[in-house]
């Protein structure tokens, strides 16, 4: 999709992106690359705008100023087809935003059918596919209400990559979910990041960055206070505020 | 003594049926033109746009804060002093079908906005348009909200139909009218009327109750 002179851009570049609620600066002068098939992992106290951050990427926010350019097309340039883009972005919801009244196949199956315009044989085939990918052949015709969160998240998933997109992302995917539900949809994200889809989760799943993630990136108060390797972040966090805050999360 | 004025009013009877079949007649085509109508109102009511939305919003308010007789005499009597000429039955069907779409914008607003923002989100993310988002995500969903208040509207329309008999059309009540000015017993009279407009309603209001207690089983969809 890139033309040659953007050649050099990442998959996804916020450059000196910023936002505001009103008075509330939610993201201060971010500025961050993210390379085709890397998976970054994003941390940090609540309210610090890591979920702001992701959803500007699929354009569920928007930016007051700043660039922010995904797979070469620049967010709220009138050149660049919102819908369009949206398409090559798939975004799994903390509380999984199933449409409640489609089984798991046609939540799969809808935007492929609707949207890419496949014959819906086809979109089935494929649908039920995912759905086994993700260890949910036997559930393709529940509806969502008789699915457990973990699977109910696992259907998420699957429905994004009907749409086979070039970026996933992930608002973190297991915070509404019971503690023993949350491995069966990690391993399932982490067959997705090892296929080399380009991944922007925001989680505090600490084993899963461990595993997956190239880059952590730790926000705080809206700005991007520390980034690197899973292993320097953990081992050898930078700022007191990455300290106080892995300390916080790693007491259990 | 019933009896002998039951027998005076059978005369009657092909009147009544008349009258009959106008109510139902104006009502359900009424009721069709503002469903349609009411269902496009809503939809804009809540699109985003602040400026269409509150011009309907202004326009419902208008409509339902005015009696519904006053809106029938506007339509009838003071429209063609600006030129426009309707016939009874036309302007019965105009006024009925403005005020059906009023209340209908209202419940369908309601219904939509009823619809977690979630889903829209989910929609959005997934890349479908604007159309796809109302007709496959949010439509369904909001239908459940919408349908058990949209049916108990439909009583109270074919119920305020009735004033149509105010501008001479023959509808049941207007039939009532004419016959008690022969057969002087106003109670059994009007006793009838009111039979003519239960038997139409009933099956409305038994629908509405059987689509409450459904909404409660569907998965979040709710079919007639």
């Amino acid at each position: 999709m890139s033309t040659p002179s953007q050649a050099k851009t990442g998959m996804i570049d916020f450059r000196g992106v910023n936002k505001w609620f009103g008075p509330l600066n939610v993201l201060k002068d971010i500025t961050l690359s993210v390379e085709p098939r890397e998976v970054v992992v994003v941390c940090g106290p609540s309210g610090s705008g890591k979920s702001t951050l992701i959803r500007c990427i699929n354009g569920l926010e928007t930016i007051k100023d700043g660039d922010l350019i995904v797979d070469g097309q620049r967010l709220g340039d009138p050149a660049t087809n919102m819908t369009l883009l949206r398409t090559e972005i798939g975004f799994v919801f903390q509380s999984f935003n199933l449409y409640p009244h489609k089984t798991a196949l046609e939540n799969v199956t809808l935007a492929p059918i609707h949207v890419r315009k496949i014959p819906r044989a086809e979109a089935e085939q494929a649908g039920r596919d995912l759905l086994a990918k993700v260890g949910l052949a036997d559930k393709v015709n529940a509806y969502p209400s008789q699915l457990s969160g973990g699977q109910q998240q696992r259907v998420a998933i699957a429905r994004c990559l009907g749409m086979r997109p070039k970026i996933m992302l992930f608002d973190e995917p297991t915070s509404a979910l019971d503690p023993e539900m949350i491995s069966e949809v990690l391993d399932v994200m982490v067959a997705v990041a090892e296929e080399g889809m380009t991944m922007m989760v925001v989680t505090h799943e600490m084993g899963f960055a461990r595993k997956v993630a190239q880059r952590v990136v730790f926000m705080d108060a809206g700005a991007i206070v520390e980034s690197g390797t899973p292993e320097a972040f953990f081992s050898a966090p930078k700022t007191d505020r990455s300290r106080a805050f892995l300390s916080k999360i790693l007491r259990h | 003594m019933i009896w002998q004025q039951l027998q005076s009013l059978a005369g009657s009877y092909p009147l009544a049926l008349r009258g009959l079949g106008m109510t139902v007649m104006l009502s359900l085509i009424s009721l069709v033109l503002g469903t349609a109508l009411g269902f496009g109102l809503g939809i804009l009511r809540t699109g985003g746009n602040r400026l269409i939305s509150s011009v309907i919003g202004a326009w419902v308010d208008l409509i339902r804060g005015t009696p519904f007789l006053v809106q029938i005499f506007l339509i009838f009597f003071i429209l063609p002093e600006f030129g426009i000429e309707l016939g009874a039955f036309t302007a019965g069907i105009i006024a009925l079908t403005n005020l059906a779409a009023c209340f209908i914008c209202e419940i369908v607003a309601a219904g939509i906005r009823s619809v977690p923002t979630g889903q829209v989100e989910a929609a959005l993310a997934s890349g479908l348009s604007r159309w796809q988002r109302m007709r496959q995500v949010v439509l369904p969903q909001a239908m459940r909200i919408v349908l058990p208040p949209l049916v108990g509207q439909y009583v109270l329309l074919i119920k305020d139909s009735s004033v149509v008999s105010a501008i001479g059309l023959t509808d049941l009540t207007r039939v009532g009218w004419l016959v008690v000015q022969r057969v002087p017993n106003g109670l059994l009279v009007f006793f009838l009327v009111g039979v003519g407009y239960f038997i139409v309603c009933y099956p409305l209001i038994m629908l509405a109750r059987r689509l409450e207690r459904r909404m409660g089983q569907a998965h979040g969809e709710v079919q007639l």
